[in-house]
């Protein structure tokens, strides 16, 4: 690491890069926390992104469309019946814990009937 | 007449010198392209629900020196939850964990493409009712403190409101987005505000938002910072295996990118960066209007002073809302992150938070 306190060495990179640094970086990042801040900056970025985004539409459209027609023709899955598939699952899972939290309140209930000795331990999962 | 003396590197120096250089470009290049180890605090899954799954840290003290709430972590939804539990020694889990609280992490994962559909509505009335229950299933106790954090304090936010009433004890906000009135406050919303600006076209296009564009619209906030001087001061400090270790952990929590299911985000830009719903109080969630006056549990706003994600204006006003008679607002000096992963948090925010929570636990 280069010292401050060195004489110049050519030889030395990042001493140089550091002298450089040192003198102007906070300024220079100031300068860019005001640029990013501004409604210049807002307004540009969000053209642009809207471009791309209007630009690049078509291009996915005919490449998902390419390639559902290939998978249909494969006799693959493809990505809206994976989707599908998941979604289901998501919504068994969703029952299961229903099921799960029914259960849990009914165990819960059944033990405070059978009195204070029949509690599960703090710490214990009772469903 | 004398030359004057130029002192010139001999060649041995130069080959030492350049020796050191390449040592330290190679862990230089090993810690951007490496991942260190994170979230290491032993815990089991003890509930899943999609790519949710809710965590319970192994407590490490016995159960009479135990505080009797359990405190649930909700982080945000377009990150990891690894910050809370960086590494070993620097952990507010580890740091919860030593002074008696039972806690619980809810990592709500990252969202596939059949996900890109769920909004807040899922997250507040879906997901995290169902931790809740499991949370007091799992320790036994009736009530539960929460602490939510960014997003995860917006979602906290919500439930606590639309659910006062299923044993929310305490509620701990760190950076929570909440008010956004002032359309001037920070990058984000300045970016967001803009006409131009279509939530609705990035959601159709992508489906779920990618984590890098959520990841550049971060960092280009303080674009110096982050995309320049976070490299130089670890070049410059190379040498100190702390500095380094801090950062690697830090670096391979920011790495670990995931993408924000496109319902939520558009639901983020439209009805609460740019309609400020909550604050206007029209905010509907699943059929029910938010009214911030419901919640009334003990509420610690925690805010960063120097935040430029979630600037102090956005967390301040909701304290006026709220209906909670005990509130406290602390500002801590530093970053949205730095305030509870920064080398600083062990000595303010946690101990703070921690105190703040056990005088209220028992």
């Amino acid at each position: 690491m280069s010292q401050n306190n060195d004489p110049f060495n050519p030889f030395d990179p990042t001493g140089m890069f550091k002298g450089v640094r040192d003198s102007g970086m906070d300024a220079w990042s100031k300068m860019m926390i005001q640029f990013v801040n501004t409604d210049a900056y807002a307004r540009s970025t969000a053209v642009l992104l809207d471009t791309w985004l209007a630009g690049s539409a078509q291009f996915r459209k005919a490449l998902e469309a390419a390639m559902t027609q290939a998978l249909t023709g494969l006799n693959m899955p493809t990505r809206p019946d994976v989707t599908r598939l998941a979604e289901r699952l998501t919504h068994i899972e969703l029952r299961l814990d229903d099921l799960e939290a029914k259960l849990d309140e009914g165990l819960r209930a059944a033990r405070r009937a059978a009195g204070p000795r029949a509690r599960t331990p703090k710490g214990s999962d009772p469903s | 007449m004398t030359k004057p003396e130029v002192s010139t590197p001999r060649a041995a120096e130069l080959c030492e010198e350049l020796r050191k250089v390449a040592e330290k470009a190679r862990t230089f290049n090993r810690l951007l392209t490496t991942d260190a180890k994170v979230a290491q605090t032993p815990k089991e899954v003890i509930w899943t629900l999609n790519k949710a799954k809710l965590y319970r840290y192994v407590p490490v003290k016995p159960e009479t020196e135990r505080h009797k709430l359990p405190l649930l972590l909700v982080f945000a939804i377009m990150n990891r939850p690894h910050v809370l539990d960086l590494r070993p020694g620097h952990s507010f889990v580890e740091y919860m964990l030593h002074r008696g609280h039972d806690v619980y992490l809810l990592d709500w994962g990252a969202p596939g493409p059949e996900d890109k559909d769920l909004r807040f509505d899922d997250y507040t009335l879906e997901y995290l009712p169902r931790a809740v229950r499991k949370v007091k299933s799992v320790s036994g106790s009736d009530g539960f403190n929460m602490l939510g954090w960014c997003l995860g304090a917006l979602i906290s936010t919500l439930y606590a409101s639309l659910r006062p009433d299923d044993g929310l004890r305490n509620l701990v906000l760190l950076t929570a987005p909440l008010d956004f009135t002032d359309k001037t406050a920070g990058g984000f919303i300045r970016w967001t505000s803009d006409q131009a600006f279509s939530a609705d076209r990035i959601v159709a296009a992508f489906g779920n938002v990618p984590g890098e564009m959520i990841d550049y619209g971060a960092k280009a906030l303080k674009p110096v910072e982050n995309f320049v001087r976070n490299y130089i001061n670890l070049w410059d400090n190379i040498d100190n295996p702390k500095v380094v270790e801090a950062w690697h952990a830090m670096n391979t929590w920011v790495r670990d990118i995931i993408p924000m299911a496109g319902g939520a985000y558009r639901q983020l830009i439209n009805e609460f960066y740019k309609e400020n719903r909550l604050m206007q109080g029209t905010l509907v969630i699943r059929g029910e209007r938010v009214d911030l006056g419901r919640l009334r549990a003990p509420v610690l706003n925690v805010i960063a002073e120097a935040d430029h994600i979630t600037p102090p204006c956005q967390s301040e006003g909701v304290m006026e809302r709220i209906r909670s008679t005990d509130k406290e607002v602390f500002r801590v000096k530093g970053g949205h992150i730095g305030i509870m992963a920064g080398s600083g948090a062990e000595k303010t925010t946690w101990p703070h938070i921690e105190q703040w929570l056990a005088a209220r636990t028992d």
